[in-house]
């Protein structure tokens, strides 16, 4: 494990320049590639964020129970979309994602015509999507770390003052932290409200904020009002593997 | 999946909705009877839609919920293209029982059909959960007496400030009078109304305000407490469907709950005001001195039931005493979820 979480390196992210993704010459990259679809798919048909988080889990959980080989992991993340608007009442029509989904994977294609290809893509999502449902044994709840999170930002802008709050985007950086999160599968392997923990302090160490009235000590940790049952390393464990998400990025016209 | 289609007998065909047929089966593993609900897959175009929403909603809210007063989810199992729900049996509800006119309702069986239905629609309240659909066809009872809530094929979570919902939900009988008004925002308060009405009938025999359309249903309810005024429910103008009514007079619910306690008209007038947010939530009428008061609730073992079921009790008297064992206990089974 390493001393100190590497907060530049986040920044290098940032000088490249966004270009669209193939996805053809993608590979699974360990459910990183049908999450980074789920996402670009789901903000482009204005989904809310909880429906987009719901169905990433949905998506990683599927591919922890069978061969992510055998497969066509955009058919499943289509499918966990369409889903995920059932479970969390955010109706997406099945038309708009087919729409949404073919022109994400053939960029600059024109919509698709209501003939064969329309409806096996239909009927493929739909059968997928009961596939999904047994697979996950009819499971389809899941508990965000979101609501955690928004409930500990709350209660941390009266702690570090309203001012100063306002002035560096705490919140906003967390955020982006749990959504991009739900790019890898490890998301799956830890408690929501540890999760949303680990968010909020890699936020405050990327703008180097100090709470007030906390000493540097060994055995007390901001969090501990929050959370009481989050052991440091598990702690500093959850910060690594939300950076290392970020490492698992494909290059830009790889 | 073979094994679940021999662990669930198929022993009878109950009824037909419109999403899906029920059977009566007996559980193999447990030696009980179940209820099992088999979705149809209607249409190409249904089909085409994908799961259920209804189902969906049924198995997403039941997996989480568990009270001796709501209708138990013990397993989910798909079978081809189809999904089947198994559900505790229940014998009747009570729409059956109030439509049967050899049995006798004394108050002692009503607080006790209402105090069931109050305890399980209190802990889906505090989980933030609104039943949506409550009418005595929903409240199911079995064999020992037990009530359970059922069919949360409309339920749906509140709370959140910015969700706009529908108002179309709510058998128009049943349906609180700003849902009629077309409120888009609502809470608790319309399944209290619900309630309010189920007691109604439970007292009267015949449906408290059986209206032919949702304008006739507003008549209905205002020809007994009278039109609304900006003065009883602020903000009432502003309801997107609002209509004014020419002034009727309000009747004493005395006048039509004739034989009914004080404590008893206490109860139905904390739960039909027409202001939403003046009638009490369930909790609070829990709390209501007609609970506390005498008669005693009647325990489940001696509420009255139905012909036909009453004849399948003293046949399989030996099952009816594990019944009661179990409903000793809680009552549902631990569910279970195996593929």
């Amino acid at each position: 494990m390493k001393d100190v979480i590497d907060v530049m390196e986040l920044q290098r992210e940032k000088i490249k320049k966004v270009t669209p993704l193939d996805y053809k010459k993608l590979d699974f990259n360990n459910g990183f590639t049908p999450a980074r679809f789920i996402f670009e798919c789901g903000v482009k048909l204005r989904g809310q964020p909880l429906t987009l988080a719901t169905a990433a889990v949905i998506m990683h959980r599927f591919f922890r129970e069978v061969d992510p080989a055998n497969y066509d992991s955009y058919l499943i993340a289509a499918s966990a979309l369409y889903l995920a608007g059932k479970v969390k009442d955010d109706p997406l029509k099945i038309r708009d994602i087919i729409n949404v989904a073919h022109n994400s994977l053939h960029r600059g294609s024109s919509p698709l015509e209501i003939g064969d290809e329309y409806w096996n893509m239909r009927d493929a999502i739909v059968q997928a999507e009961l596939l999904i449902m047994r697979v996950l044994k009819f499971e389809v709840g899941t508990v965000h770390p979101h609501k955690f999170m928004l409930h500990y930002l709350k209660s941390m802008e009266r702690w570090i003052g309203k001012e100063q709050w306002e002035s560096i985007p705490v919140a906003r950086a967390a955020a982006a932290f749990l959504q991009d999160f739900h790019h890898d599968s490890s998301i799956l392997d830890y408690d929501p409200r540890h999760v949303a923990i680990a968010c909020i302090s890699l936020a405050l160490q990327c703008y180097g904020v100090q709470l007030p009235l906390m000493e540097d000590t060994d055995d007390e940790v901001w969090y501990n009002i929050f959370v009481k049952d989050l052991p440091k390393d598990k702690h500093w464990e959850i910060m690594e593997k939300i950076m290392e998400t970020y490492n698992r990025e494909p290059e830009p016209n790889a | 999946m073979e094994n679940k289609l021999r662990r669930y007998e198929k022993i009878e065909f109950l009824g037909e909705g419109q999403f899906a047929t029920v059977y009566k089966a007996r559980d193999v593993e447990t030696d009980t009877f179940v209820a099992v609900k088999k979705i149809k897959i209607g249409t190409r175009q249904e089909a085409d839609d994908g799961i259920n929403r209804t189902a969906l909603r049924e198995i997403k809210l039941l997996q989480e919920l568990h009270h001796k007063n709501l209708i138990g989810l013990l397993d989910v199992f798909g079978h081809m293209s189809n999904v089947s729900l198994v559900f505790d049996f229940m014998d009747t509800d009570l729409e059956v029982i109030i439509k049967d006119n050899t049995i006798i309702l004394t108050t002692g069986n009503i607080k006790a059909y209402i105090l069931q239905t109050l305890q399980g629609l209190e802990y889906l309240h505090l989980n933030w959960i609104l039943h949506r659909d409550l009418k005595p066809n929903n409240l199911l009872v079995n064999a020992a007496g037990v009530l359970k809530i059922g069919d949360f094929g409309l339920a749906k979570l509140y709370g959140s400030p910015n969700r706009i919902n529908t108002h179309q939900v709510v058998t128009r009988w049943y349906r609180a009078p700003e849902l009629l008004y077309g409120a888009k925002q609502y809470g608790t308060c319309i399944d209290m109304w619900a309630v309010g009405c189920i007691l109604a009938e439970l007292l009267l025999r015949v449906p408290l305000f059986p209206g032919e359309s949702d304008l006739d249903q507003l008549t209905k309810i205002f020809s007994v407490f009278g039109n609304p005024t900006e003065e009883t429910w602020p903000g009432v103008k502003q309801l997107s469907d609002y209509i004014e009514f020419k002034p009727l007079p309000c009747i004493p619910l005395k006048n039509i709950f004739t034989a009914a306690g004080n404590d008893l008209l206490d109860l139905i007038e904390s739960m039909l005001v027409l202001n939403p947010i003046k009638r009490r939530e369930a909790s609070e009428c829990l709390q209501l001195p007609f609970f506390s008061n005498k008669p005693a609730p009647t325990l489940g073992s001696k509420l009255p039931l139905p012909k036909n079921v009453r004849t399948i009790r003293d046949i399989e008297k030996p099952s009816l005493k594990r019944k009661i064992l179990d409903a000793a206990e809680g009552g549902t089974l631990s569910k279970r979820l195996l593929f």
